[in-house]
């Protein structure tokens, strides 16, 4: 929010959304602020086996990969050897990085990311 | 033209995963009896022969495991419970006996037809209680992921009705935007979950994609393309920033991930004065994912291709003449009076995306398939003579 947002706000509601959402008044330049709730630290799970859509995804980019990369530079697998999200990330970010590569980025602020505390996990 | 088209300089698409209509959104007919949901009524069979409710008893994780089947002979047999008859009239009475085929367990098939409160979901549904909820926005195919992502990118799925739409013959709504002068973009979350759209646009055409760091820098700097398609994340893994929770809220990912996606994309350009004053952010997802709807989906326009029996896997050939199961769809702008209810009369689905994109910064496109061109727009539902000064913002 910006300065002469935060001037104009005349209330901010925090709202405890295990109640039903309040909705918002007309006035001019009157703010709702809605609280959403983090998931449990449970709900991470690395290890999960890959669905349906992440295979596809996977055998997407065994595709790309084959018809780009010379034999000696592909990763090796078979989709159907990667069991598990992390591994399915894993090579997809493999991969991703000759299709796209990225340039180094600096430090910045963590964007939301309701598993980025889940040290533990 | 009204003062909000006139201002309009972005759009926006976040597309989530594999949710119906009545699951997420349903609930909310209790407080806006226009809205097309759910009021109690509304039930199948089990294979027993007993009358399973719509219930709200919906959870986050842990549900619907195994994923409910969502490929073309499930989502048939969902529809029209297992009627081959031609002519044949989809009843959507088949959802628990299609999701009791994977697990054989008659008290786990019901969980199909279990929906989330309105508190469950405060992201989601206070966009739709304080934007435009749309009563008609169906999936473009009864079937899987990738065919119905094919339609928000090219406006039909090549005959595809499976996961593999691979060398299409057409432009993508963002190599028309580029080739006309337009900036267009497709944003994933990190290298980690990449895009959905692997083969034909990554693989080809990387110039066009950015990562979610770059859209909210994007966001933040005034820099956002004219076009923007944003991906969620799409599994649980580590980066750089530690661990990375999937916020597609595809089965079994927690579905409150996806709230803070949402909110996250939301608050990026609501942050933003001048930005938010001059996008639209549709908030869609790509198909049901088994999961019970109880608006049986309407004919459409073909988009001229076909798909035979060895792709249906059922004895008959498609010809995409049918559109899939409904799926929540939310437009949220400052110029969209509160609390609008897009009525049933119009009928949108996801070739809706390229025909309003192409339409309103390039003007009609030839080249589009007549589905594409028959695809209800959107934008009229900016409407407003003077922009809202209310605001939503979301605390995370």
């Amino acid at each position: 929010m910006n300065d002469a947002r935060r001037k104009k706000k005349k209330a901010v509601d925090q709202i405890d959304l295990t109640a039903a959402p309040q909705t918002t008044s007309d006035d001019p330049g009157d703010y709702t602020s809605i609280r959403v709730p983090i998931p449990p630290a449970s709900a991470f799970n690395r290890d999960r086996p890959a669905g349906c859509l992440l295979q596809a995804q996977l055998r997407h980019f065994h595709h790309a990969e084959s018809g780009r990369l010379p034999r000696e530079k592909r990763d090796g697998r078979h989709p159907e050897e990667i069991k598990t999200e992390a591994e399915a990330a894993a090579y997809i970010a493999k991969i991703t990085e000759i299709l796209h590569p990225q340039r180094r980025r600096k430090p910045r602020s963590p964007k939301p990311n309701p598993a980025a505390s889940l040290a533990a996990t | 033209m009204p003062p909000g088209l006139d201002a309009l300089k972005h759009i926006v698409v976040l597309m989530m995963e594999n949710r119906s209509f009545d699951h997420m959104l349903g609930s909310l007919k209790a407080v806006n009896q226009e809205i097309d949901g759910l009021d109690g009524s509304q039930g199948n069979l089990d294979t027993q022969g007993n009358q399973v409710l719509a219930q709200p008893l919906a959870e986050f994780q842990g549900q619907l495991d195994p994923d409910p089947d969502h490929a073309f002979p499930a989502v048939d047999q969902q529809i029209f419970n297992g009627d081959q008859s031609n002519p044949r009239v989809p009843s959507m009475q088949g959802f628990v006996k299609n999701y009791f085929q994977q697990r054989q367990d008659v008290a786990h098939s019901q969980k199909i037809m279990y929906n989330f409160t309105q508190d469950q979901l405060p992201v989601l549904t206070s966009l739709a209680l304080n934007f435009a909820v749309f009563n008609r926005w169906f999936s473009s195919i009864p079937g899987p992921t990738l065919c119905n992502r094919a339609f928000a990118h090219y406006g039909t799925s090549f005959g595809q009705v499976g996961m593999n739409v691979f060398y299409p013959q057409r432009k993508s709504v963002y190599e028309r935007l580029q080739e006309a002068g337009h900036t267009a973009k497709l944003y994933y979350f990190d290298q980690q979950s990449s895009s959905l759209e692997v083969v034909n646009l990554l693989q080809h055409q990387p110039q066009l994609f950015g990562t979610y760091d770059q859209f909210l820098a994007d966001c933040k700097s005034g820099t956002l393309s004219d076009y923007s398609f944003v991906e969620p994340n799409y599994s649980d893994h580590d980066n750089d920033d530690g661990a990375q929770l999937a916020s597609d809220q595809h089965p079994d990912h927690h579905v409150q991930a996806g709230e803070l996606y949402i909110a996250s994309v939301y608050n990026a350009i609501h942050s933003n004065p001048a930005l938010w004053a001059s996008t639209v952010l549709l908030v869609v997802y790509d198909e049901h994912g088994g999961i019970f709807d109880h608006v049986p989906p309407p004919g459409c326009t073909s988009d001229g291709y076909s798909a035979g029996p060895a792709d249906t896997q059922l004895n008959y050939t498609f010809n995409f003449d049918r559109l899939g199961v409904r799926v929540p769809a939310v437009l949220i702008s400052p110029w969209i009076p509160k609390g609008t209810v897009v009525s049933a009369d119009r009928v949108f689905e996801h070739a809706s995306i390229p025909n309003t994109v192409t339409s309103h910064f390039m003007g009609a496109y030839a080249a589009a398939t007549a589905r594409e061109k028959a695809a209800e727009t959107f934008l009229d539902l900016l409407s407003l003579p003077a922009m809202r000064t209310d605001n939503v913002v979301f605390s995370m």
